[in-house]
């Protein structure tokens, strides 16, 4: 899904145009009350926001350590004690979702931030200098760094400078960060020959204000439907990251950690693998449903429904 | 249409070029002496100074690029630190089967997506619209390696149904067949699901076109309309998606063949990482990269060759 | 020359939108002979595309035909099958050409492919088992680029249609529209979206061939300058229903129905230099939301009481001149100046 609307974005698509005068309240207003309108996104929106509670309020809402170790009951089925059982040393499940579910979120939330902003300087430089030099050396680095299958590339860096948290960070934010480019560099182009730009042009305004006030503004929308698909992505990368024992260290909880431990005891226990996968499952719908009704609130064609 | 393949073929060089660059820099980053990393607990002063030497290791930068280069070149990915073997040799044999992996389950989860959704579009009021929504919420809940694990859990340890581990080389066609079915399908369900609705959505815009209804209004059979006329304008997007899904697909086969012990080029790489087998990785990596951009230039022709317009952007 | 080609009665369509029904077509009547051109003009949204599309059935699902008959050389398509439709009328007896030729061709088939298929689907139901050749086909097609005046023609029909710009496409439809079995064109604001220079071409082309053919037009726009042009008849749409219908020069002349009036004296042409055009207040009213009465008489200067109460049936007022307005009908004629 993510592949097709960075495709539809690559071309550059129209966005009504934005002035940064407007008041923040009276945007968010206006998306606030678009992605209400779409069902999911009102669910994916809530259960995004119950993720980030999570990883904000970990300490308060987990009913236990997620490091509590209890050999004697390991390998527990669900009981009222430990509502999803517990893994293979006794620690009681539920905690360590809760407490992965910050791993999640931070990494997420860390490379998406990185990488767009990353992109879009990039982009928004490219884009504006459309067929000089300093465009084609931007898009020749876009164009190298997509040519790596993602994964792969962030196994490589991770690798490379040992697995921690931060390093997850950086290769994740590294893969990234081109396509953030491109969808900038198009929407920039499709942007820049609009009136109000020409209109700023004319009337003298330097570059740089242009840059800053006019275009920026106006190419977001698109970059922020991205921001929403990407942070499922790296979602999946960290875990998948963690689960090759590439990514955070044990015995810090993260889901990616907690399906490796599964996967060595998978003939022992079904619930060491069950709940991290509805973990991420819930994670992903969330994401997807809640950056769909983002697109759906920020397209203005559909805005008009 | 020939200028069209050229340039963009000649356009993959300078790429590459940036590729093999970066893959050399990667050496740089390791924190350390690169061939003390390498050896691991086997390190002696002799055995990295030997090291050192024989991957140029003490040379300045511009000398070893230049032997990396030179070296990639002539098909010498170098030699594996760990096991002694080539690297070029440990890809050959490796590669095959991620490749049987990655066609499989692409294939199959194309023609069984493309099929669907273009139904579900046909016959807005079937139930074949549901299963398309479900089955694509299905394939972004669980990321490729979740699906193998959820597959395996259930296919292999509750209900003993299908192998768990190997590709079944030695049992021949039907034994690899078997070995092969919980892989592809792990795999492949994110794409099933993706592709039709992709292909749904895409077949309704375009039996609601100006040129459909011009195709109506000369009478012009239905069959004719919606199998050639409306479907060689709605896979266009599915096309261009599968050429980018390959290196997506490169990356969960990873996944899938460390979880299933499969071999291959995945596997190969991930081994080499867990024993700092730098060589083994570096070409693995760039193999893996170059089979990705070869991937995306035979999408992007046959793209041109299914929308000509595309030649003349 | 006694029975119309086309006799329309009390065609009557909504479009069912959930919770809205917009009336999209209310009582429309008219007929056309053999070899006549009707212009049906109005603002947008004032029904005459839906017209076009229902008298070819190509509607959307959403619409329903609620009351009506569409009399056909004697046949109610109203009442035929989608398959009886596709055997005997749709792109032979009856044909029809769209606004946005950029749009009308598939971009991914060659000009000749398309052509080829719709000669062939013409063929198939004209002469049932005759078994042309491919090669019979692309020279007819080759023949019908020539006769609508594309140069090359040999060499152009192995072109995709973005190679061809917007005055070529449409005369690649008319060339499919127009042949000696068409009886009734259907052309739906066919040269609205091309330049003001190739529009005059077209539309010669256009009426010469339907008179080599003896075509009859149903010629839909809203550009009153064209239609004064190319149609004999001319009738009048407002809000899904008929204002005035009658010849072209009795309606432009003496215009018996405020709007129609309204509508000559926005034009250009029609004020002397230095008057004000002309700009109807007020919008066009939402489709299931009509007023009572005379759907016009909110805007209407000269609008009374009675027009708000009764809606106004369409009676001919003179000889082959019918006009819906009630103070027209009761006070008889009046010269309905605006400004």
């Amino acid at each position: 899904m993510e592949t097709q609307i960075r495709n539809q974005f690559e071309t550059g698509t129209k966005t009504a145009p934005v002035s940064l005068k407007r008041k923040w309240p009276d945007k968010l207003r206006v998306i606030f009350s678009a992605v209400v309108k779409v069902k999911g996104a009102l669910w994916g929106g809530i259960f995004v926001s119950m993720m980030i509670l999570c990883a904000i309020g970990a300490q308060w809402i987990s009913p236990g350590d997620p490091n509590a170790q209890d050999i004697v009951h390991r390998f527990a089925d669900p009981s009222l004690k430990h509502l999803l059982g517990t893994d293979y040393l006794g620690r009681d499940i539920l905690s360590r979702i809760i407490y992965g579910c910050r791993i999640a979120v931070l990494v997420a939330f860390g490379a998406v931030t990185i990488s767009s902003i990353i992109g879009v300087l990039l982009g928004v430089a490219a884009g504006y200098n459309e067929g000089k030099k300093i465009d084609y050396l931007i898009i020749w680095l876009f164009d190298i760094v997509r040519s790596f299958p993602q994964i792969i590339l962030a196994l490589a860096i991770v690798a490379v400078l040992g697995p921690s948290l931060f390093n997850v960070v950086v290769a994740l934010a590294f893969t990234a960060f081109p396509f953030y480019g491109r969808v900038a560099r198009a929407q920039t182009l499709s942007v820049k020959e609009s009136d109000y730009v020409k209109a700023g042009e004319a009337m003298g305004l330097e570059r740089r204000k242009i840059i800053l006030r006019h275009i920026t503004p106006n190419i977001l929308a698109p970059v922020i439907v991205c921001l929403g698909m990407d942070m499922a992505t790296m979602i999946i990368w960290e875990s998948g990251l963690s689960f090759l024992g590439l990514g955070v260290r044990p015995p810090t909880a993260s889901w990616g950690i907690m399906l490796r431990n599964g996967y060595k005891y998978i003939q022992t226990s079904a619930w060491m693998i069950l709940w991290p996968a509805v973990a991420i499952a819930i994670a992903m719908i969330a994401f997807s449903l809640f950056s769909e009704g983002l697109r759906i609130a920020l397209d203005p064609k559909e805005r008009e429904r | 249409m020939l200028k069209y393949i050229i340039k963009r073929t000649l356009w993959m060089i300078p790429t590459l070029i940036g590729v093999l660059i970066i893959l050399f820099s990667l050496t740089y980053l390791m924190p350390g002496d690169p061939a003390s990393v390498m050896l691991g607990p086997r390190a002696t002063p002799e055995l990295v100074a030997e090291l050192n030497s024989r991957l140029h290791l003490d040379r300045s930068m511009p000398v070893r690029l230049g032997y990396y280069l030179v070296g990639v070149l002539e098909g010498d990915l170098g030699i594996s630190v760990w096991s002694g073997h080539k690297v070029s040799s440990l890809i050959a044999e490796a590669l095959p089967h991620t490749v049987l992996l990655a066609v499989s389950s692409l294939g199959i989860a194309a023609f069984i997506g493309i099929l669907l959704g273009a139904f579900a579009a046909i016959r807005r009021d079937s139930p074949v619209g549901g299963i398309v929504t479900i089955v694509s919420l299905l394939g972004v809940a669980m990321p490729d390696f979740v699906a193998a694990l959820l597959l395996m859990l259930v296919f292999c340890i509750h209900i003993p149904l299908l192998p768990a581990l190997g590709a079944g080389t030695e049992g021949g066609p039907v034994n690899m067949a078997t070995h092969l079915i919980l892989p592809a399908t792990a795999l492949g369900i994110g794409w099933v699901g993706y592709l039709s609705r992709l292909m749904r959505e895409s077949m309704m815009d375009v039996l609601d076109s100006d040129y459909i209804r011009t195709a109506r209004a000369f009478a012009v059979p239905k069959s004719s309309i919606v199998y050639r006329y409306a479907l060689k304008n709605a896979v266009i997007p599915s096309i261009s998606v599968i050429g980018l899904g390959v290196g997506k697909l490169l990356g969960g086969a990873v996944f899938v063949e460390i979880i299933f012990s499969r071999p291959g080029l995945g596997k190969l790489i991930v081994d080499a990482v867990y024993a700092r087998d730098f060589p083994v990785v570096q070409g693995g990596i760039l193999v893996a990269t170059v089979l990705f951009v070869l991937a995306n230039l035979i999408a992007d022709i046959s793209y041109a060759f299914v929308d000509p317009r595309i030649q003349y952007e | 020359m006694s029975e119309p080609l086309l006799e329309v009665s009390n065609l009557t369509l909504d479009y069912n939108l959930g919770t809205r029904k917009m009336r999209a077509l209310d009582k429309v009547s008219f007929s056309l002979d053999k070899g006549e051109v009707l212009g049906v003009a109005g603002e947008s949204g004032c029904g005459k595309s839906t017209l076009g599309l229902a008298i070819i059935r190509l509607l959307p699902r959403v619409a329903e035909i609620s009351r009506g008959e569409v009399i056909f050389e004697g046949t109610d398509l109203l009442k035929l099958s989608e398959e009886q439709m596709d055997r005997k009328i749709r792109g032979q007896k009856i044909t029809m050409i769209f606004q946005n030729p950029q749009n009308a061709l598939n971009p991914v088939f060659k000009i000749e492919t398309q052509m080829v298929d719709i000669l062939r689907v013409q063929n198939k139901y004209k002469n049932p088992g005759t078994q042309k050749r491919r090669r019979d086909f692309r020279q007819e097609a080759i023949e019908r680029l020539k006769i609508t005046g594309i140069a090359d023609a040999e060499a152009r029909i192995s072109n995709y249609p973005f190679e061809f710009s917007g005055g070529m496409k449409q005369r690649v439809m008319i060339g499919m529209a127009l042949s000696s079995g068409t009886s009734l064109l259907l052309a739906d604001e066919a040269t609205t979206a091309l330049d003001v220079t190739i529009e005059a071409q077209i539309n010669r082309l256009i009426t010469d061939l339907a008179s080599q053919y003896g075509t009859s037009i149903l010629y839909i726009s809203h550009n009153l300058g064209v239609l004064s042009d190319v149609a004999d008849y001319i009738m009048i749409m407002y809000a899904g229903r008929v204002f005035e219908m009658g010849r072209t020069d009795d309606v432009f002349g003496n215009p018996r129905h405020p709007y129609s009036a309204a509508l000559l004296e926005s034009l250009p042409g029609h004020q002397a230099k230095g008057n004000r055009l002309l700009s109807i207040p007020g919008f066009v009213p939402p489709l299931d939301r009509l007023p009572a009465g005379c759907s016009f008489h909110p805007r209407c200067r000269f609008a009374e009481e009675m027009c708000r109460q009764q809606a106004p049936p369409l009676i001919e007022v003179s000889k082959g001149h019918w006009s819906a307005c009630l103070l027209d009908q009761k006070r008889g004629r009046q010269k309905w100046q605006w400004i």
